[in-house]
């Protein structure tokens, strides 16, 4: 098909005025997903080919308003004035028109080329509702297209006006609306005043900065600043707000809104016919269990049970299944290869690291497939209606609680999920208490630890007590941070509960194909560095002695006389022997023991230093570590490695509390570090992060080793 | 009187909205203005926050941005029968709706 010209249309609306369906039905899997520059808000892009038209699509992030207050307001403005979209759809939900009608009003001022996309046109009628397209095509100028996204309605009939305006065959009309004399009066003096800057006046609309500065918006302050009319027009300024204040007694900010509600308003009382709502509705009803003071707690924790369920217990037979797939691979690979390095290279480094970022896939897509579900059907927002309290207290969003609870499964998803989370500083701040919840990894850890040096009924409470300190020093990092460096720009919790709806198995399921792609293509390659940084540490330099001293006695024990099995075995103990000492020879080794000084105080010798570094890769690698450190080879079950560790002197009840305590609380692994800096978007806060858990985890583990000692 | 002042049940009037910029922007974008009615539906299970219903829309508002909002008690929560709400209280107090 040839195309002759492209247009590019932004999608805006508000939170679930349904924008992402819109933009997944029109341009399917021709997508790309990024970041808007300088923010961590995702910017999905696509297009369509459509008459000879390639349809650039953007869906810009959902905004209640234009305002500057919010990363996403800014993102969308910045957006609709730099980039010049041939056309900006407006997508509104036709359930619920006044409010979204709010954001058209402003889009209006921006005097855009603007369509409006009336959604959930199916809605609209199952539930009786007569709008007047018509007349409110006249009262806000831009044309009006019935749709509705869910079912594919009136796709072609919007991108036919897409079309027809990028043409300029339909001519959008501006409308202004007209707000309260005094207003009126202060915009006309003032982008008067603006005009006569010949630069200001050809860059921008002066109507709409008139309206802005009124409006109290910081990004149009500075704009205006640089110019010398600035001292006019502050001046102007001053009089409109002393103006508001004696006739209205508020500010124009507030008047202004008013007036735009009021404009909406009228618009409603005109094109909107709604049967009167007698009964309660079945959200309503839904409500009176969900968020009842009673069932509202039990409800909510068994929904985050189910989640965490569906994402670990179906999960981790498919990481297994990854997991033994790789291994396969490995084996098959392995004899093709020449023996030695290459092969070690291949089969250990590279197959393994990739095979490392894989296995987390089940859970991701599994994990989104349940939040989007959550989401999508309205119970998300509840949830942190329900939960709020508890996590406000720490500084914290309701909403941060579900990524939070995530982080007991798997840290990566977790830091992933808190995408949900609007605010900046919110995200961050539940990001950086997620690698405190002690994840699937580290619990191998304390199985054999505690497994080793207590008894049955009391490893079952170390090991409870090792959770409940993870989610103290997590909250006590959460609440920490916030009041401190992100004491600023807390989330509002002034939030929309959506109607509950049932959502598409379309969306679910390609909300987390998204995520998957997104972290295999981020994380992912970030991840598969650093896990084959860790393997090349632990495996060079190699000790040619050692190796001299393998083949040797390799050599000596093939010409014992003894039985084969004996053989087999004695060559299993050089090999572990042999390869303990090489872990001791290598880069990894040599750092646990310029580490032992360090650690000796938290009762730690360089073995175990070792074994933390390694840890790096995966927490349950300081298992593996210790069971090749202590040589014993292949057979490294627990049981053999745990008598092991109780009758290594370093080792004792202490020692094992102590180091339980430093793998709770020190560095994640490297992959959750990975994910973690992909969704701050910068290095420096997540090595600040990285020295802090490493200064906590070293202070708590101490305590711990000085109170054991002297208790037990 | 203060919205964060206000029952279960309360319906009340928009006075006045004062809060920090960013939260009395996003109060007013979802519709709580000078004028606007408003319902008190039901205080979350650990008694904040608080839901309202404005505009027929659900909205939520933690007790500390609901102080911002000064407001005027319209008709106290008993005189007003609404199904469900009359449902929930027959049976808490024995009365007939």
């Amino acid at each position: 098909m040839s195309t002759h010209r492209t247009i590019t249309v932004a999608l805006a609306g508000n939170p679930n005025a349904g924008k992402s369906s819109l933009f997944n039905a029109l341009t399917g899997a021709h997508q790309r997903v990024g970041n808007f520059p300088g923010v961590t808000i995702e910017k999905h892009e696509g297009f369509l080919d459509y008459k000879n038209y390639r349809i650039t699509v953007v869906d810009l992030p959902g905004t209640y308003s234009l305002t500057p207050y919010s990363p996403e307001e800014i993102v969308t403005r910045r957006f609709i004035i730099d980039e010049k979209p041939d056309v900006v759809v407006n997508v509104v939900e036709g359930t619920n028109l006044e409010r979204n009608l709010m954001l058209t009003v402003q889009l209006m001022e921006m005097e855009v080329d603007l369509l409006v996309a009336l959604n959930m046109m199916d809605e609209v009628e199952e539930k009786g509702i007569a709008i007047d397209l018509d007349q409110l095509e006249q009262l806000f100028g831009s044309h009006i297209v019935p749709i509705s996204a869910r079912n594919r309605k009136g796709l072609d009939d919007l991108l036919d006006h897409v079309i027809s305006v990028s043409e300029g065959c339909i001519e959008i009309r501006k409308n202004k609306i007209t707000f309260s004399a005094e207003v009126e009066k202060a915009i006309d003096k003032i982008s008067a005043l603006l005009s006569r800057e010949r630069e200001l006046d050809a860059a921008a609309n002066n109507r709409w900065l008139a309206i802005k500065l009124l409006e109290n918006d910081r990004e149009v302050y500075t704009q205006v600043q640089k110019y010398p009319v600035w001292v006019k027009v502050e001046l102007a300024l001053q009089e409109a707000i002393k103006e508001c204040a004696r006739l209205h007694s508020t500010d124009p900010e507030a008047l202004i809104t008013e007036d735009r509600h009021a404009f909406v308003h009228g618009a409603m009382q005109e094109c909107v016919r709604k049967p009167k709502a007698t009964r309660a509705s079945v959200s309503d009803y839904i409500d009176m269990v969900v968020l009842n003071r009673v069932l509202g707690l039990p409800v909510f924790f068994l929904v985050v049970w189910a989640i965490f369920q569906l994402t670990f217990t179906l999960g981790s037979p498919l990481m297994d299944a990854l997991d033994y797939a790789f291994g396969l691979l490995s084996e098959t690979v392995a004899p093709h290869l020449p023996a030695g390095m290459v092969r070690s290279i291949f089969v250990d480094g590279v197959i393994s690291g990739v095979g490392s970022v894989v296995v987390f896939l089940p859970n991701i897509v599994l994990l989104f497939m349940g939040l989007s579900f959550l989401e999508a059907s309205g119970y998300m927002a509840r949830a942190a209606f329900v939960i709020d309290k508890v996590m406000h207290r720490f500084g914290l969003h309701g909403k941060s609680f579900i990524p939070m609870i995530t982080g007991f499964g798997c840290s990566i998803p977790a830091i992933m999920a808190t995408r949900t989370l609007k605010s900046r500083s919110d995200r961050l701040a539940t990001i950086m208490t997620i690698p405190f919840m002690s994840c699937g990894a580290k619990l191998p850890v304390y199985v054999l630890l505690a497994g080793a040096f207590f008894p049955p009924a009391m490893a079952a409470n170390v090991m409870f007590g090792i959770y409940l300190l993870g989610i103290a020093v997590g909250l006590w990092t959460a609440w920490l941070l916030k009041s401190t460096v992100l004491k600023s720009d807390s989330e509002p919790f002034v939030m929309e509960l959506p109607p509950y709806r049932w959502p598409t198995f379309t969306s679910v399921v390609f909300q987390a194909r998204m995520k998957a792609v997104m972290y295999l293509k981020k994380a992912g390659t970030l991840i598969l560095g650093a896990v084959i940084l860790i393997w090349v540490a632990s495996n060079f330099p190699r000790s040619a002695a050692l190796e001299a001293e393998l083949a040797r006695e390799t050599a000596r024990i093939e010409t014992l006389t003894v039985a084969p099995e004996l053989k087999a075995e004695r060559l299993q103990k050089l090999e572990a022997r042999i390869e303990a000492g090489q872990l001791e020879y290598s880069l990894a080794g040599r750092s646990g023991k310029l580490l032992e000084p360090l650690i000796r105080p938290l009762g730690f010798d360089w073995k175990i230093g070792i074994a933390l570094v390694t840890g790096l890769a995966a927490k349950e690698v300081v298992v593996s570590t210790l069971g090749t450190i202590y040589s014993i080879g292949q057979v490294a079950d627990e049981t053999s490695l745990s008598e092991i560790l109780r009758s290594d002197s370093t080792f004792s009840q202490a020692t094992a509390l102590s180091l339980m305590v430093f793998v709770l609380l020190y560095i994640p692994c490297v992959a959750a570090v990975g994910v973690m800096k992909k969704e701050v978007g910068a290095w420096k806060p997540v090595l600040f992060y990285s020295a802090y858990v490493l200064t906590v985890a070293w202070i708590a583990s101490f305590i711990t080793y000085r109170l054991a000692l002297m208790w037990m | 009187m203060k919205l964060s002042e206000l029952k279960t049940g309360d319906r009340a009037e928009v006075t006045a909205v004062t809060a920090e910029p960013a939260v009395r922007r996003r109060l007013m974008d979802l519709g709580l203005v000078r004028g606007t009615e408003l319902e008190v539906l039901r205080f979350a299970p650990l008694g904040d926050p608080i839901e309202i219903s404005c505009k027929g829309l659900l909205l939520t508002l933690r007790r500390n941005e609901a102080e911002g909002i000064t407001v005027n008690q319209l008709e106290a929560a008993e005189s007003r029968p609404v199904a469900w709400h009359g449902l929930r209280k027959r049976h808490r107090f024995g009365k007939r709706a």
